[in-house]
């Protein structure tokens, strides 16, 4: 068995290498998959600012929403090294983004580009702003129910001398007012009629 | 004028509720259908752009030492890309899988491609497990980036012409390798 695996290893090893002579090389060149270089190429402290900006518009695809710029796991640190490579090979923002979503899908541009259906993102807080503002214009301007009301007469007021219908309970409250006010017998000074408790 | 006041205001009221009720409503339902819609999917699947697409190239040297390997000389065969790390437990159960599968299918040619793990360790694993197939070293991950991985077990099946016509992104069964093969073989 493990004869029949190392020859098997061994095959597709030489298949593999026949037309041999080659180094082990990154992956597929670049401008094979976003053109040739649009921007110019960057060296020292011009490139690791730009390798930044342009890290902090990917997803890190292991991380839970942060930027290739901000993580440190070695995925993060992979993809900005070969930021770095692309931007110093001359490639503008667009064609690195490109170029990671080729591989990744628009799921790894952390800002979603303004196409189909990723309008809406961008558009919809400006209209249910617009929208909120309409609605609570209209809401201020329209007449309320309650105007209405407040002009109505208020009818019977109750006095301070009324007495409870309830016989019983009236003997009480002129107690109660005797003891409350000081007024005596419960009747209030200014009373035009004394209120006739109830026997 | 109060009476005529209070009939004119109460009219709009009830109106007034059916619009409110009808707007709602405009944004309620489409957001539960949207949710209902959803409801069985996986948030964290995000489709590979690349099924349909060329496998992106790459050379690489294999663990262990020996020549460079180069994806585009394994045209005409169906290859089995197989990203993995002697850390990932996943890895580790669909390898007798892979294993058999490489073993048996020898017009298929497997391939491993070591994901941010270390020669050494990579070494001492096939040692123990044993390995049907080489593993490609990808020492800074440019491969890796180019399949688009976001973690591992990751496996593509590339069909002869060299278009992966499948991703998998867990830990693959016998009877799985044999359906992806059937469509790389075709």
């Amino acid at each position: 068995m493990r004869g029949l695996r190392a020859a098997l290893v061994a095959g597709v090893l030489g298949a593999a290498t026949m037309s041999s002579g080659q180094e082990a090389k990154p992956a597929a060149d670049p401008s094979t998959v976003v053109g040739p270089p649009r921007a110019g190429a960057l060296t020292g402290d011009a490139l690791e600012k730009r390798t930044h900006e342009v890290a902090a518009l990917l997803r890190c695809p292991v991380c839970q929403g942060l930027s290739v710029a901000d993580s440190p796991s070695t995925m993060a640190t992979n993809m900005r090294g070969q930021v770095r490579d692309l931007v110093a090979a001359g490639y503008d923002q667009e064609q690195i983004l490109a170029y990671f979503e080729r591989s990744y899908g628009e799921f790894v541009r952390l800002q979603p580009p303004l196409r189909g259906v990723n309008w809406l993102v961008w558009l919809a807080p400006i209209v249910g702003l617009l929208g909120g503002g309409a609605v609570v214009w209209w809401a201020l301007r329209r007449p309320h129910a309650g105007d209405a009301v407040t002009t109505e007469p208020l009818g019977e007021v109750p006095g301070r001398d009324t007495l409870p219908e309830d016989s019983g309970l009236a003997p009480f409250v002129l107690r109660i007012r005797e003891r409350a006010y000081g007024w005596p017998g419960g009747v209030s000074p200014g009373a035009k009629t004394a209120a006739e408790p109830v026997a | 004028m109060t009476s005529a006041g209070s009939t004119a205001t109460a009219a709009p009221r009830g109106l007034l509720n059916r619009r409110v009720l009808a707007v709602g409503l405009l944004f309620v339902i489409p957001l539960l259908v949207v949710l209902l819609m959803n409801l069985g999917r996986d948030p964290h699947a995000v489709r590979s752009p690349l099924v349909g697409r060329a496998a992106p190239p790459f050379v690489l040297s294999p663990a262990g030492g020996g020549a460079p390997v180069s994806l585009e000389s394994l045209r005409g065969r169906p290859i089995v890309l197989n990203f993995w790390a002697t850390w990932c437990a996943p890895c580790i159960q669909e390898h007798p899988a892979l294993n058999a599968a490489a073993s048996a299918r020898s017009d298929v040619t497997f391939l491993g491609v070591v994901y941010q793990d270390e020669e050494a360790r990579i070494r001492e694993f096939q040692k123990r497990y044993g390995s049907a197939y080489p593993s490609l070293l990808d020492p800074d991950g440019k491969t890796a980036i180019a399949y688009g991985i976001a973690g591992v077990p990751e496996t593509f099946f590339i069909d002869t012409k060299g278009t992966i016509v499948a991703k998998v992104s867990y830990a693959l069964g016998a009877d799985e390798i044999q359906g992806h093969l059937e469509k790389a073989a075709r």
